[in-house]
């Protein structure tokens, strides 16, 4: 943990959009979850989702690949928009992967076939060159000697790194973690971390929903802060944690620093 | 069904990594921890002792008492078996017997090769059996020389069981197959060695005779036995293991495939008509294998996209149209056309899900190909008059129509019971409502009046010319029934998967029939295996209900023809009870496949 003092910030000024949302609003019955949500996110960035629960955070998130249903407002990923189309959501989808706080794997297919699933049937790849790349990947999420076990057998720390590995094998263009360590024992909420970490250096486009205050401050490039449904602070994790300009952003960083 | 009842035991060598060893209490020990543990449970132990006691002697005094004539029911067994199948014929039963346990040992040599039994498992049913004959020995009205008989042959296994069980390592085992190969010969051998008497009803005349059974029974078992285990052998020693392998996926269709095969060689043998076929259908096959394979691999080209629906969907109309615009010149269109037109719409709409790589689209043509022949051979079979001389359209009877009905029954059903069971929990509204409209009207209704219904009325409404048989029309009353109360078992399973799992599933981009194909009907299967196995057992006790409308069932033979035969006047409560412990003994061991079923499927350790 050398970079303690926080991630150096990158000039994304020139990127491309990746992400645009503006003016979604969504409600669950009279309750509004999203009250006119507007923000960018620019290709390889890593935007850190903060606030406390029942704010809209994941709901947001959920609206990005259409899991939630947005009432009011246009979302744009990759320059597709978001409309009720079929066809239109399941291109989207497949450029856009997804970690579930509670990893979803599928527990009847054994680790190989729930990373190689998606790949050979929805992007059409042959098998051998889908296996291949699912071995790579378990490579690089640190378990390759766990291809051939079922979800049941693992640690919940494991199950979390399957999950990345099944969503990177569609190549998406931008991942989105859904507090990918809010369900795990503390012991191994680091290891899912570090995949993460590795995965923002390399230049992937996320948006990560989550309570670790460390991950945010260290690899976040911009840290949004939500509550009842609104944006309520933008800014780089310095300005963030160190200098916050909203009153309830304060509230929010002194009740859980 | 020697196979699937002791394969229980069955323990696969090597195991991955040896479970702890369950601590073995010495006997006194364990007796005085499960049952005298406390006083209240020895006066529980004490009370059903006892009654296990009085049961099993009342047993014993029923079956062996001097009022029952036993006769009766050996006479008879060909009735309550084949009811008035032709007895020339009899050469047919035993080519399908041969078939389902040559498979069977074929399916055992491809699966089971390395299996295992332990010794000590051994040797603890035999102490166990040889204990039950002994104290029966003890229990039954037996002649002095019998009784002692009947304690000299317990303690003759008690003694061996109680050796092995002391002196013999826990962890030394036996090969599965050779025990299996000797449980299956020994039976087969007693028939020639054991004189269990010969009894026959022929024109007439009573014969009971002491000896062996007749030779037509006990040479064609020796012989299925001998083909039975040279393929075995075939399979597990001389076959390399990617053959082996090969062979594991192609017996699962086989099984599925070959009752409809089997019950056209014992019902019907088709006498073909070879010059129409080379005419008509090899033509026909081929015109549908050939081009309707070409547009499927045409289909299932990846990103054939939006003009491959438009040609599905084309393909759906004409086929819908080959059946309801008869009126318009196609009235002499011939029923399979319509019915392959309808299949291959069905596959040209599923196309897009499995769309692949080159191998995967091959494999689909491939299966489109057999379901070609199949269809085929199916509707000219059934078409062609049939070679086998019947009594009436009811020779099938007895337990082989039980088993009959509740085979077809399971194969028809499930299908359309899963079909029904995504039909009711689909967002399209009209598949909804069609669904729970069916589903209640079914399960609204006593079942006796659906197969009143399907046996007397369905006949008198069919077009003139066109016929449906007794049994044809009752399997498909069973299998609508049955298929209602299957829906609801799998809806039970499919509201069992968690939202996470259809979230995950659409997360990566999954059509929604892959989503059901692939992620949700395996678990929701997987989940409602008991309950499915439940329905399946009680379906296969319902075809006693098949007296109802006439038919010389299993219970029917048991219950009305036996105790009305001159020479077995009022022999009631004899054949009751083979009946009982015979639908017991199927039952069980459907229950126990299920279990062993679950187990391998890990239902429980999610």
């Amino acid at each position: 943990m050398t970079e303690t003092a926080g991630n150096p910030v990158r000039d994304l000024s020139q990127a491309a959009d990746m992400i645009m949302c503006d003016g979604v609003s969504k409600w669950f019955g009279d309750f509004q979850a999203l009250d006119g949500i507007t923000a960018t996110i620019k290709e390889q960035e890593v935007v850190v989702v903060l606030g406390p629960s029942g704010s809209g955070k994941s709901t947001w998130i959920r609206c990005i690949n259409k899991l939630e249903h947005h009432q009011e407002g246009q979302i744009v990923v990759d320059g597709v928009e978001l409309t009720n189309d079929l066809r239109n959501i399941e291109m989207i989808r497949s450029e856009v992967g997804m970690v579930f706080q509670q990893f979803n794997l599928f527990p009847h297919l054994t680790v190989m076939d729930n990373i190689t699933l998606a790949p050979i049937w929805v992007r059409k790849k042959p098998r051998s060159d889908a296996e291949d790349m699912a071995r790579a990947l378990l490579e690089r999420v640190g378990i390759p000697e766990q291809a051939e076990k079922f979800p049941g057998q693992m640690s919940g720390g494991q199950q979390q790194r399957v999950a990345i590995a099944r969503a990177l094998a569609m190549e998406p263009k931008v991942m989105l973690f859904d507090e990918p360590t809010s369900a795990l024992d503390p012991e191994m909420i680091k290891e899912v971390l570090d995949v993460m970490k590795e995965l923002a250096r390399s230049g992937m486009t996320m948006m990560v929903v989550t309570h670790e205050m460390g991950f945010a401050r260290e690899v976040a490039d911009r840290i949004i802060f939500m509550e009842e449904g609104q944006i309520v602070e933008v800014g780089t994790p310095e300005h963030f944690f160190t200098n916050p300009t909203e009153d309830r952003t304060k509230l929010f960083l002194s009740q859980i620093l | 069904m020697v196979f699937t009842t002791d394969s229980t035991f069955a323990e696969s060598v090597p195991a991955p990594a040896a479970p702890p060893k369950t601590i073995k209490l010495p006997p006194r020990e364990w007796i005085k921890q499960n049952l005298f543990s406390t006083p209240f449970n020895s006066v529980l132990t004490v009370l059903f002792g006892a009654l296990i006691f009085a049961a099993w002697r009342g047993l014993l005094s029923f079956t062996f008492s001097h009022e029952r004539s036993w006769d009766a029911v050996a006479t008879n067994l060909r009735l309550m078996f084949t009811a008035a199948y032709p007895q020339e014929q009899f050469i047919r039963i035993w080519v399908c017997i041969g078939f389902i346990l040559g498979l069977a040992a074929i399916t055992v040599g491809a699966y089971a090769v390395a299996s295992r039994v332990r010794v000590h498992f051994l040797a603890e049913r035999t102490m166990v059996f040889g204990g039950v004959i002994g104290v029966s020995g003890l229990l039954a009205p037996f002649s002095t020389s019998a009784t002692v008989w009947y304690i000299v042959i317990g303690f003759g296994l008690l003694l061996p069981g109680i050796a092995a069980r002391t002196q013999i390592d826990e962890e030394a085992t036996l090969p599965l197959m050779g025990l299996l190969g000797i449980a299956f010969a020994l039976p087969v051998l007693s028939l020639w060695v054991i004189p269990y008497g010969h009894h026959a009803l022929l024109d007439g005349e009573l014969i009971a005779e002491p000896g062996t059974v007749a030779r037509s029974s006990s040479g064609p078992w020796t012989v299925v036995l001998i083909i039975s285990y040279a393929l075995y052998l075939l399979v597990a020693k001389v076959m390399n293991p990617s053959a082996q392998a090969r062979l594991k996926r192609a017996v699962v269709g086989i099984w599925l495939v070959s009752p409809l095969f089997l019950v056209f060689i014992i019902l019907r043998d088709p006498a073909f008509d070879y010059d129409h076929i080379a005419s008509v259908q090899v033509p026909l096959f081929l015109a549908y294998a050939i081009l309707g394979g070409a547009l499927l691999y045409w289909l299932t080209k990846p990103g054939v996209g939006e003009i491959g629906r438009i040609v599905a969907a084309t393909v759906l109309l004409a086929a819908i149209g080959t059946f309801l615009f008869s009126a318009f010149g196609f009235g002499g269109m011939r029923q399979i056309v319509r019915i392959l037109a309808l299949a291959l719409a069905a596959f040209a709409l599923l196309a897009p899900t499995f769309s692949g790589e080159q191998a995967a689209r091959r494999r689909y043509v491939r299966v489109w190909v057999i379901t070609v022949l199949g269809l085929v051979w199916f509707v000219t079979a059934a078409n062609s008059p049939s070679t086998v001389a019947t009594l009436s359209d009811w020779f099938p009877g007895g337990f082989s129509v039980t088993l009959m009905v509740a085979t077809f029954t399971l194969i028809l059903s499930f299908p359309l019971g899963v079909v029904l069971a995504l039909a009711r929990t689909s967002k399209m509204p009209i598949f909804r409502v069609m669904s729970t409209f069916y589903i209640e009207i079914v399960r609204g209704v006593p079942f006796i009046t659906v197969l009143v219904f399907f046996a007397i009325m369905v006949p008198l409404f069919l077009p003139s010319n066109m016929e449906i048989s007794q049994i044809a029309a009752v399997v498909v009353a069973y299998s609508l029934f049955s298929a209602a109360y299957m829906a609801e078992n799998v809806r039970g399973g499919l509201q069992s998967i968690q939202a996470g799992q259809h979230e995950a599933a659409e997360a990566l981009g999954m059509t929604g029939t892959q989503k059901t194909v692939f992620i949700v009907l395996p678990q929701a299967l997987r989940a409602s295996i008991p309950p499915l196995v439940g329905q399946t057992i009680g379906t296969f006790k319902e075809t006693s209900l098949l007296a109802i409308i006439g038919v010389f069932d299993f219970l029917f033979v048991a219950r009305t023809l036996i105790p009305t035969q001159t020479f077995f006047l009022g022999s009631l409560k004899e054949g009751l009870l083979v009946v009982c412990l015979t639908y017991w003994f199927f039952t069980y061991n459907m229950s126990k496949a299920s279990q062993r079923l679950e187990q391998r499927l890990g239902v429980g350790e999610r």
